[in-house]
């Protein structure tokens, strides 16, 4: 009986599970678009739900207002604001995911910011209240979540199956341009797709946030583990989905029927218990065979870490490196509160070097940065309680790159969307299996190293040596760029078929850029550890951290370097000036998530705002002119209408 | 050319593919010798591009083995056939478009088949130290030569993203030749190019040939084929209609019905 009894108890989260997964396959078969960001939508529709009800709103009105009012309207203006200006730029797959990543961090950033990070309790939408069924103990709020699910994707599957927008769909779906010239309006098909989307990402936040206690980034990631289910479904089958999502929540449910009786196996079995989501993505992409993308895949980061602004003289080249040392040693100035403050930036900016080693030199997406950095962390403090601090050091990025090497090996097989799923779900492994573990993060701690007996313990000897730090890295990305190494790696972004074509050994790069990179960030992250003297696993948390980070490079320019240690600073003086940590990361995803408009990213604001004389309309023209002319609506040919024709004619037969 | 370069017998046989119920190439069996030009044509759908991916290691076939020098490169991936001098251009282009003109030919020439397995890792890692092993000077020679063969001189510092299809074509001929191939296999390398600049794709064709590679290409363009491949194979829906001399290939009367629409094209 107790087994009937959780498994009632897991179907509630299952059929949540199911319904966040339903909604990402819908958006993703409607627009051709894996929305990274479904999980912050859920979070801020949860929200906003809280609020209305706080507001006095009755509750089903609340959930009424932000199901059939506000997510709708969300989801179209995603459409028109991010979506459609890639789509005119013909962006590759890659830029829509950094432009969902944007719409994640910027909602983080705006909740974070409107409600900060407390946890909320909402109240349920729907009656919690435990039945018993001859012995079986029976969660009402179960059923009717489950009654929620089977009504919502029985009613989205006849739409899909039996009106003319589901074949209008599958149609863009297939060849949006075929369809656009047979008459289909393909931008409105897409906003479609988008508000379902949002309205099932909204509804799984509200019924969610029944159980979770409501902040910025605990929801957000729950919602975000359910990536599993499109993954199990092959990005197509939405009743795979939904059986892989209830199988899921009943099963981690059963899970609590047994523990191992061995002290250390019941915590790993626990562990495993309350992350069996993520460990299903993970497993799922490391083990489905095929796994495509429709509609091309996001191949690699070519489009945005490509743009470049052109060769610089050498002059002007050390003239800027000899402004940006000087930049570097003025926190040197600085007072103990602000230099200690500015010690951030050193840290950081080494992991978002390794970002660029390999994201924007060799294209790789990697969104799982920070769980390298944390392992650095860790391992440094670890190794240094018996070891000099500076070997510690050594040890410590080593390590993180030999982790690097094993998990990129099996990742690299990957392309595209899935290598950067894949990433994501190392980083949320490591972070759940490592750093929320007591058993490898309690009575952590971090000393600042000593350098041949002389003491590094005090802010301006830190920082110096965090700069040299960055020195080194700086060398070795030199070293990544230049020459037949730097070449390689550039021809494998640009085109892996074409470095193929000339014996490049692509897998060997792709591992050795994934080790390098891992070890970057293990050396930032024990610096950022030293930094702080101590070991804090949000730090490192792959929403907090891996995703922003990711979003902060690619913004800052992700082929270079020196942007990279821009984007560090720019972090770190926004979170001081605004005095709470995740302000930096409203301006981050606004570029991020209009990248569509500003594919030059902060760059191109700068030099928009630098350029000439600027008066308002000037500067309003200028950002205005980014924005291609719509396109004269599609004319139907002959034949085109001949084939809507006897579309129509078939549907009306059947 | 001056680094002389000693072509490969490339030998396909057997060679069958299936995409579900479609056998898109149907037990076929070529030969590209050293020193010749070979032409593969046929009409759209007739396989000729499955053979030809099953050739560069970009699909497996589902039966057949291909050979190069006599050695079994069936099971190879693309790179490692590159690595066995099994040079390459695409249809679709595959250039790298961030990269300056002479930088891709450099990238060919730079990742010329030297070292095997361990060694390139270790060349790899003490590079990435500062410590590049690379003969910077006989590399940049190459690619000179190449361009200068090709016509591509005064667009050696050109960024490859803003230059025509046609070019491309030419820049992506270079990086392979600039990559010594021993066999050199052609995708469509004429769609794309003006009459002049197809001529002059003739007289390259011929010059490398000369220089003992084996090349082989696939073509639309049925008078180039004609009037430079020393040996041509006709396919069509999956199978072998022909091969031999172009003349013998011309006269055919199943290469005229199929692919020539009697009498018409080629006089």
């Amino acid at each position: 009986m107790l087994a009937l009894d959780y498994a009632f108890a897991g179907l509630g989260l299952g059929a949540i599970a199911a319904l966040s997964g339903v909604g990402l396959l819908i958006t993703y078969r409607a627009t051709g678009v894996f929305n990274i960001g479904h999980g912050a939508i859920a979070m801020i529709a949860a929200y906003l739900y809280w609020q209305l009800a706080r507001w006095g709103v009755p509750s089903w009105a609340a959930a009424a207002l932000v199901l059939v009012v506000a997510a709708p309207m969300f989801g179209v203006v995603l459409e028109r604001a991010v979506f459609r200006p890639l789509q005119r730029r013909a962006a590759t797959p890659a830029d829509s995911l950094v432009a969902t990543i944007g719409i994640l961090v910027l909602l983080l950033g705006v909740a974070y910011v409107l409600w900060g990070a407390q946890a909320r309790h909402p109240e349920s939408l729907f009656p919690q209240s435990v039945w018993h069924l001859g012995g079986v103990v029976v969660h009402e709020d179960a059923l009717t979540d489950l009654a929620v699910v089977v009504f919502g994707t029985g009613l989205l599957g006849l739409v899909l199956q039996l009106t003319p927008l589901g074949t209008q769909i599958r149609a863009v779906v297939d060849r949006r341009d075929l369809a656009e010239l047979s008459g289909v309006d393909a931008d409105r098909v897409a906003a479609i797709g988008w508000s379902i989307g949002s309205v099932f990402a909204a509804l799984t936040g509200i019924l969610l946030s029944a159980t979770l206690p409501l902040d910025p980034f605990g929801l957000t990631l729950v919602v975000l583990e359910t990536f599993a289910l499109p993954v199990i479904a092959g990005l197509t089958n939405i009743p795979v989905a939904i059986g892989a999502g209830i199988a899921l929540g009943i099963g981690s449910s059963e899970m609590n029927l047994w523990t191992p009786s061995h002290a250390g196996l019941a915590q790993i079995w626990d562990a495993a218990h309350a992350n069996l989501f993520v460990i299903l993505l993970l497993v799922a992409l490391l083990a489905r065979k095929r796994l495509a993308e429709s509609g091309g895949d996001a191949g690699t980061a070519t489009t945005f870490a490509r743009r470049r602004a052109g060769e610089q003289s050498p002059a002007r080249l050390a003239l800027q490196y000899g402004v940006a040392a000087v930049a570097m040693l003025l926190p040197l100035a600085f007072g103990d509160v602000n230099l200690r403050q500015a010690q951030e930036i050193p840290a950081l900016a080494i992991i978002f070097v390794s970002i660029v080693a390999v994201t924007g030199y060799s294209g790789q997406i990697s969104l799982g940065q920070a769980g390298y950095a944390g392992l650095g962390a860790l391992f440094f403090a670890k190794v240094s309680a018996s070891t000099p601090q500076i070997v510690a050091l050594l040890v410590a990025a080593i390590a993180a790159g030999i982790v690097g090497f094993l998990t990129g090996y099996p990742a690299i097989r990957r392309r595209g969307l899935f290598l950067a799923l894949t990433t994501f779900a190392v980083g949320a492994a490591v972070s759940r299996f490592v750093f929320a573990q007591t058993y490898f993060t309690s009575d952590v701690t971090v000393h600042r190293p000593s350098l041949f007996g002389l003491s590094l313990e005090g802010d301006h000897a830190f920082y110096l040596f965090e700069l040299a730090m960055l020195a080194i890295a700086f060398l070795i990305m030199y070293n990544l760029r230049t020459g037949a190494l730097g070449r390689a790696l550039v021809a494998i972004r640009d085109s892996e078929d074409g470095a193929r074509a000339v014996g490049v050994d692509v897998r060997v790069l792709k591992v050795l850029i994934f080790t390098v990179s891992a070890m970057l960030a293990g050396l930032g992250g024990a610096l950022l550890a030293q930094q702080s003297e101590s070991f804090t696993a949000t730090a490192f948390d792959p929403l907090e951290a891996s995703l922003p980070w990711f979003a902060v490079v690619v913004v800052f320019g992700a082929d270079s370097a020196a942007a990279a240690v821009i984007g560090a600073a720019f972090v770190v003086l926004v979170n001081a000036v605004s005095n709470q940590s995740g302000a930096y990361l409203i301006p981050v995803g606004l570029v991020a998530a209009f990248i569509g408009r500003l594919p030059g990213g902060a760059a191109e604001i700068a030099r928009r705002l630098t350029d000439a004389t600027i008066t308002p309309t000037v500067l309003m023209k200028r950002f205005s002119a980014s924005v291609p002319p719509p396109r004269t609506p599609p004319v139907l040919s002959e034949r085109g209408r001949e084939a809507l024709q006897r579309l129509r004619a078939g549907r009306a037969t059947r | 050319m001056s680094e002389s370069v000693s072509g490969s017998r490339l030998e396909a046989t057997g060679m069958t593919k299936r995409f579900g119920g479609l056998t898109a190439v149907d037990d076929i069996s070529i030969v590209a010798e050293p020193g010749q030009v070979t032409a593969l044509i046929g009409p759209n759908g007739a396989g000729k591009t499955t053979l030809f991916q099953c050739l560069t290691g970009s699909e497996r076939p589902d039966a057949g083995v291909v050979r190069l020098a006599g050695r079994d490169i069936t099971r190879l991936n693309p790179d490692a056939r590159a690595r066995l001098g099994l040079g390459r251009t695409f249809q679709r282009l595959a250039v790298f478009p961030s990269m300056s003109v002479a930088d891709n030919l450099r990238v060919g020439a730079e990742n010329r088949p030297r070292l095997g397995g361990f060694l390139r890792v270790a060349a790899l890692l003490i590079g990435m130290l500062g410590f590049p092993i690379d003969d910077d000077k006989a590399n940049g020679r190459r690619v000179d030569e190449v361009l200068d063969l090709l016509g591509l001189g005064h667009l050696r510092d050109a960024p490859a993203g803003s230059l025509s299809t046609g070019t491309l074509r030419l820049v992506e001929l270079g990086r392979a030749l600039c990559n010594d191939p021993k066999v050199l296999l052609l995708d469509e390398p004429a769609s794309g190019l003006d009459t002049s600049e197809t001529q002059e794709l003739q007289t390259v064709l011929r010059t490398i040939a000369a220089d003992g590679i084996a090349v082989l290409l696939v073509e639309h363009d049925v008078h180039l084929v004609f009037d430079v491949a020393d040996a041509v194979y006709a396919m069509a829906e999956g199978r072998l209609l022909t091969s031999g001399s172009p003349d013998d290939v011309r006269r055919h009367p199943a290469v005229l019905a199929a692919y020539l629409d009697v009498g018409g094209a080629v006089s």
